[in-house]
């Protein structure tokens, strides 16, 4: 294949085509994004401690309230599983429905509750999933999407889904995979699921 | 063939942007709107990031647009805010590229959803695989038709680099599009 042939076949390439309306809708929801008030519009970054830490005291205390009514009374210690409190699909859904596409994960820690905003635009809307690690001393939790890189057990990792859910972690040195349950290499014991926000 | 606004009337929508007017922004977005949607799919491979991607470029320019020199063309500015956009965001997917090209093993080669032919995605899936500044620079003289002088400043490198870009992403199309019939258009 010679330089014209190729110019050709790649200029033979055409694009999906959306339809028209499409077209006409776009720059009125570029109009509108530009038009809504800036505490409305994608995080910046000088704006996001203030609305951070209102996110951290909101989700502190719907945690508070779920945990009066779900552990009656039993102490929570800085490594006590965290599962009774993300697997809870009512805090998550609410949590998710105040910071709509914005929301990269909730984290639960020795160091307590964390939310993870989105600084650059929105989180692609997916199935929330639950990851449980434990690294033999501590044990976090968190709730995220594919696709998003999240730091958790002193590991950067990223989380992906697969269209049969199945969910693999990818981490600087290890791969895990909900479907084979593998990584000997790692000390990490790991629990991944789909979070089905619909039950309660 | 789409009929471009008369440089008057894009000016004026430059300067009514620069005062606040997003109606006026809203025709600029509609001017140019196809031109930065389609170098993002052929950046991302994908519709919906093309999209978000496309939207982060409008939003980016308007609140930069201070600092659009108007002696050069605004699409070529747009052009460069979409490519720079394009290529943080290949960074990050860049770290999934392994495990993607393992799940894509098992998926049967027909015509990927959305594509009006199997030689258009044949063609997308092949940039796909092209390094994201080499896949920039073929982009950017293939399907918006700069010269490697132009891409040079698009993509902030000298203009020698931009011809070996293009150079090596060649080598690599022809080895993946082989087979591919190649009747002059």
């Amino acid at each position: 294949m010679n330089r014209s042939e190729l110019e050709s076949i790649l200029k033979k390439a055409r694009l999906p085509q959306p339809p028209e309306e499409f077209w006409e809708e776009f720059p009125q929801q570029v109009a509108r994004q530009l038009n809504r008030p800036a505490t409305e519009t994608t995080r910046s970054r000088r704006n996001w401690v203030p609305r951070f830490a209102w996110a951290t005291v909101t989700a502190v205390c719907m945690v508070m309230a779920f945990a009066a009514g779900h552990w009656r009374g039993s102490v929570v210690t800085p490594a006590a599983p965290a599962q009774d409190i993300l697997a809870n699909a009512k805090l998550v859904r609410e949590t998710l429905a105040m910071f709509p596409n914005q929301v990269r994960a909730i984290v639960e820690d020795n160091h307590g509750l964390h939310l993870v905003l989105s600084q650059n635009g929105a989180v692609p809307t997916s199935p929330p999933l639950y990851v449980r690690v434990s690294d033999g001393k501590t044990t976090s939790s968190l709730v995220t999407f594919s696709g998003q890189e999240i730091q958790i057990a002193g590991q950067k990792m990223t989380v992906l889904a697969d269209a049969q859910g199945g969910i693999i972690l990818m981490g600087n040195d290890f791969v895990w995979s909900s479907d084979e349950k593998t990584d000997s290499d790692s000390h990490l014991k790991i629990e991944a699921k789909s979070l089905n926000l619909a039950a309660l | 063939m789409a009929r471009m606004a008369p440089p008057d009337d894009e000016r004026n929508w430059i300067q009514n942007s620069l005062a606040g007017d997003t109606e006026a922004f809203a025709a600029l977005v509609k001017e140019h709107q196809k031109m930065v949607i389609a170098l993002a799919f052929r950046m991302t491979g994908s519709w919906a990031d093309a999209e978000d991607l496309a939207q982060e470029t409008f939003l980016r320019a308007f609140r930069q647009l201070n600092s659009f020199r108007a002696e050069s063309k605004l699409s070529t500015w747009l052009c460069q805010i979409a490519v720079n956009l394009s290529l943080n965001w290949r960074a990050r997917e860049s770290r999934r590229g392994e495990v993607h090209s393992t799940w894509s093993e098992n998926v049967i080669t027909e015509t990927p959803a959305g594509f009006p032919d199997a030689l258009s995605g044949r063609v997308q899936s092949a940039l796909d695989k092209l390094p994201p500044k080499q896949r920039a620079a073929m982009v950017l003289t293939v399907y918006e038709n700069h010269n490697h002088a132009e891409a040079a400043k698009i993509l902030n490198c000298s203009e020698a680099t931009v011809s070996w870009r293009v150079f090596a992403a060649r080598q690599k199309l022809k080895r993946l599009l082989k087979g591919i019939s190649h009747e002059p258009l």
